[in-house]
Order: structure tokens, then C-alpha cells, then sequence
């Protein structure tokens, strides 16, 4: 079998401000990625007409757009995943570390990009809706007709379940959008800075009881690349390469649509995030555990998902979340520090793409809150719909 | 349309859906048996998930289960169900199945301070328009026992 590790890297990160929800709607989608991709490329000091494949996740961008508006030489790879919003996130990465591992092509860029300009951010069926359409098909049709029609309505399900089977309550929601605030106080690109007390939390509108408005991360427009090449080729990159130690994406059995119209997981599973089998294909396919981990960049769209996946991952044991989250576990003095910069909840919701780029940072030895000697770094995706996903950097060969 | 949700949009059948949905309209809950192994489902497939047979029949079932989790939205994504004030959406677990069957669905009848889970509840049915209609549960009282 084809040894992946470390043979891959991300060589350069770009991206255009973060900005509110429909800020940059006239610029469309296009205009976005490509701003993104120009970045990415002067960060890993090669040109865009370098870049010979693309890889994305759940993406409005087609490849041959962007491999038409750079005009590039040959395009040689293409490919994207599945799984809504930013659950697949990693296997994007996946995919174009093993498109220039094995030689398919030399520079692969995995981009992502949102603006409210197409009303279709929450997936087909949910732009569908706004629109007032009078039947809804698909797997769907077992939960829209029902009034069950966004993410955050959805993942209070799980976050309901899992208060009633472990006890965890919503003051230790309330914990993991503190930790997010307080990391992204010195942060001048996070859009979320004030602190916040767990009163704050529970003064926050209810949205989808049990979760309020501070349990949501905020929708952003924005615009994000990363450069992937071989581990040979990014010898000669200006920055220190983050190797891919390992990335890959996976769903639990019965895990199906999960949350969005399906709820026939084992128990253990309906209060989870579905991402215990990949955390331990994760740390199989790089000989690293858990502990080996300097910083982890954990996907937080809601808190409540946040809680299960830390225990997915093994930062705690199952159920324990919940007091994890709320004794300070999360913070640069934690056994293993959370989102640094900031995270969704405070710095960007990016679907997944703004935690890579604080991963690379780490490992760059330039984030704002630097580990000291950072080196082996988790990311996890989006939790909730299947496929899930999961990857760790490494600045180490 | 939902007749006790207005603005919401109806389910549309297709082959694998179509014999649930047409028998909520005749008032009956009916869940999709596996031909061959007898597991039961929901959501509708073309094939079994236990012995991947694609033969299935729709069995009647009696409408027993009991809350497994919820959510009580108070912020709608659709204007039109303001008025409604906060309503809440249910995960159902059927009572007496062959494997676990869950139907994501609504609770009638209870009050906020009521719906918990574990709760027994019963169906009953929202006409949707054109034949069809959607199982909604309320809490199992002792007159209806």
C-alpha cells in the first residue's frame, strides 16, 4: 500500500477579508475565489498559471471557470466531496494530497467560497424554501414539511439528546463561545472580539431551543485558497511547508443524512459527531496520537457540536464534554489548546477553510497566539452531516 | 400544505415515499417492511440496510412511541410561520418495530413545559392536500388509552 504521510504540503494560504453576510454579493463567487487563489499563490511564490488541478468541497465553483480565467498551461486534476456545508472539508485536502503525491498534477489548489449571492448557502432544499415552493422532494421531504429548515434547528436535536443523556447543560455551551471570544480579543480579523459571560449566552435569543443566538457561529462571506504540492516541490516555497500527516473523510454506520433527515444512528452516534472512526483513521494512518497534538482547530459552527466532537476525537470520554469545555480545557494553558485565533464563532465562519490557515500558521511559527514550537496540528470538520472529515498538519518530516 | 403549519411546503412523493404519504392521508401510519429479513425502515428506500433485498411491503402500524429528542424553535426561517408563535419539531421512536425506526415529525397538544423525552405519544395526521397528509404524535392520554 502507498504510504501518503507527509508526502503532501500546503505551501501557501490566501484569502480575502471576512466579511458580513452579503458584503461581497456584487463580487460573486468567481471574483472571490479567484482573489483567494491570487493570494494563495504569491504566499507559495507561484503563479496562478502554475496551478494544473483543484479540489474543493460541496462548492459552487466549477474547475474549469477558474482553470479558464487563469488561463493556465494544462489541467490535470479536478475533483470535489460531498457532505454539506464544511463536513468534507478534509477530504478535499485528502483528495489533492494524493493528486500531487502520486504525480497527477504539481500545484493543487483547494478553494471555498460563500456569499449570500445565490441564497442557496444552506444547501439546495433550504434556498429552495425561501422561495416559497409548495412541495419539497428528496430526503428531505421527511423534515422540511415539519418546519425543520435550518442547521441550527437540526443540531439541537443532537444538542437535546446529548443534555439528556450525559446532563450536559447549555452554561457549558455558553463556555466554547467564551473560549472563542477571548481567543479572538487580539485577533484584527475576527468579527466577533467583545468577551462574553455566560449571562451574555443565556440573554442571546433563542433560535432552536436549546440553542441560542451565541451558540451559532455567524454566517460570513468570504473567499479562501490553499496551495497543496509535493513534499519535494515545497522544498523550494518560501514559507516552511505544513506537511499532510494525514487527512481523510468517513461516516459511522447508519449515520446516512444524519441530522438533516434521517435519525436512525445508534444512540451513541444521534449525540455525536460522527467522527470517532475517523479520528482513528487519523491517527493510524500518520503514527500519531492524540497527545502528540501541539493545538487542535476544531470545526465549531455550534457549540454543542464542538462538546462532541472533542469527545469523538478522545480529548475526553464520551459524555464528558460538557465539563471539559467548561473547566478551561480549551485555553493555551489546556492540555490541548482549541482554535487559537478564534475559530467560527469568532473569527469567520469559513466552513472549515480559516482553521487551516490558523493550522498553518502554528506550524509557521506567525499566529497571533503562537504554541510555543507548535509542530503536529489537528483539524477537525464540520460536524453533523455525512461524510465528516479529519486531518493533521505536521511541520515535522 | 400543512393545514396545522400553513406556508410550509408539502412533501413531494416519489416511488419509494409515495405509499407512506398516501396512507397518512387515509389515516393510517404504515412503516416500510423488508420483504425478505422483516427489518423495518424509515425514511423510505429502495433497499434494505440490514440484507439489501429490495423487496418491501408497507405494514400498518399501530402509531405507539415515545419522544426521543426536540427542538423548540422560536426563531422560524420562514416568515409566514411567525403568527405560529414557537413550535416544536420531534425525533418519534415507534414502539414494537424490527430494528429502530425513527420519524422525525411534530407533538400536538403539549406545552412547552410539557414535551420531554421519553414521553409516550400517539399519532394522529395533518392533512397536506392532495391525498395525502403528515403524521403529527400527541402525548398518550389515559382517556385515549
Amino acid at each position: 500500500m502507498i504510504d501518503l504521510r507527509n508526502q503532501a504540503a500546503v505551501v501557501g494560504i490566501g484569502y480575502v477579508p471576512f466579511g458580513k453576510r452579503g458584503q461581497y454579493a456584487e463580487k460573486g463567487h468567481l471574483r472571490l475565489v479567484v482573489e483567494a487563489i491570487t493570494a494563495a499563490c504569491a504566499d507559495a511564490g507561484i503563479s496562478p498559471k502554475d496551478v494544473d488541478g483543484y479540489s474543493s468541497y460541496y462548492t459552487p465553483i466549477d474547475p474549469p471557470d477558474l482553470f479558464e480565467a487563469f488561463g493556465g498551461e494544462r489541467l490535470r486534476y479536478a475533483s470535489q466531496t460531498w457532505g454539506g456545508g464544511g463536513a468534507s472539508m478534509c477530504g478535499a485536502f485528502s483528495n489533492a494530497a494524493m493528486a500531487v503525491a502520486t504525480g497527477q498534477a504539481d500545484y493543487v489548489v483547494v478553494h471555498k467560497v460563500m456569499t449570500m449571492e445565490t441564497g442557496a448557502r444552506y444547501g439546495q432544499a433550504f434556498g429552495q424554501l425561501g422561495q416559497g415552493v409548495p412541495a419539497v422532494g428528496g430526503p428531505m421531504q421527511f423534515s422540511v414539511p415539519y418546519g425543520l429548515q435550518s442547521p441550527g434547528q437540526m443540531f439541537a436535536l443532537a444538542a437535546r439528546r446529548h443534555m439528556h443523556r450525559f446532563g450536559t447543560t447549555t452554561e457549558q455551551f455558553a463556555h466554547v463561545t467564551m473560549h472563542a471570544r477571548a481567543m479572538a480579543a487580539n485577533n484584527p480579523e475576527a468579527r466577533f472580539r467583545t468577551p462574553i459571560t455566560v449571562e451574555d449566552h443565556h440573554e442571546s435569543q433563542m433560535i432552536a431551543d436549546p440553542l441560542r443566538l451565541f451558540d451559532f457561529c455567524m454566517e460570513t462571506d468570504y473567499g479562501c485558497a490553499v496551495v497543496i504540492t509535493s513534499a519535494e516541490r515545497a522544498q523550494d516555497c518560501p514559507h516552511p511547508p505544513a506537511y499532510i500527516a494525514a487527512a481523510g473523510l468517513g461516516a459511522p454506520y447508519r449515520f446516512g443524512n444524519a441530522l438533516m433527515s434521517f435519525y436512525n444512528q445508534p444512540d451513541d452516534d444521534f449525540a455525536s459527531s460522527g467522527q470517532r472512526a475517523i479520528a482513528a483513521e487519523l491517527f493510524r494512518l500518520s503514527g500519531l496520537s492524540l497527545a502528540d497534538m501541539d493545538v487542535a482547530m476544531v470545526y465549531d459552527h455550534f457549540t454543542a457540536m464542538v462538546i462532541m466532537s472533542l469527545e469523538d476525537f478522545g480529548f475526553c470520554p464520551k459524555g464528558e464534554g460538557g465539563p471539559y469545555v467548561a473547566d478551561g480545557n480549551l485555553g493555551l494553558d489546556g492540555p490541548l489548546p482549541v482554535n487559537p485565533h478564534g475559530g467560527n464563532l469568532a473569527e469567520a465562519y469559513t466552513h472549515g477553510m480559516s482553521h487551516v490557515n490558523e493550522a498553518v500558521r502554528q506550524i509557521r511559527g506567525t499566529a497571533i497566539n503562537q504554541i510555543p514550537d507548535a509542530t503536529n496540528v489537528l483539524v477537525v470538520g464540520g460536524a453533523g452531516p455525512a461524510p465528516s472529515s479529519g486531518m493533521i498538519l505536521t511541520g515535522e518530516r | 400544505m400543512s393545514e396545522q403549519m400553513p406556508g410550509l411546503p408539502a412533501p413531494k412523493p416519489d416511488p419509494a415515499t409515495a405509499g407512506y404519504w398516501e396512507a397518512a392521508g387515509r389515516g393510517e401510519l404504515v412503516v416500510q417492511r423488508c420483504g425478505e429479513c422483516g427489518t423495518d425502515r424509515h425514511p423510505p428506500t429502495q433497499v434494505c440496510y440490514v440484507c439489501n433485498s429490495l423487496d418491501w411491503t408497507w405494514e400498518p402500524h399501530s402509531g405507539r412511541g415515545h419522544v426521543f429528542s426536540y427542538t423548540w424553535v422560536d426563531r422560524p426561517i420562514l416568515p409566514a410561520l411567525a403568527p405560529l408563535g414557537a413550535y416544536n419539531t420531534t425525533v418519534v421512536e415507534l414502539d414494537d418495530t424490527t430494528g429502530v425506526v425513527r420519524i422525525l415529525s411534530r407533538i400536538t397538544d403539549v406545552g412547552r413545559d410539557e414535551l420531554a423525552i421519553g414521553m409516550p405519544v400517539e399519532v394522529h395526521f395533518d392533512p397536506a392536500g392532495d391525498g395525502i397528509a403528515l403524521p403529527v404524535f400527541r402525548p398518550v392520554t389515559e382517556v385515549a388509552r
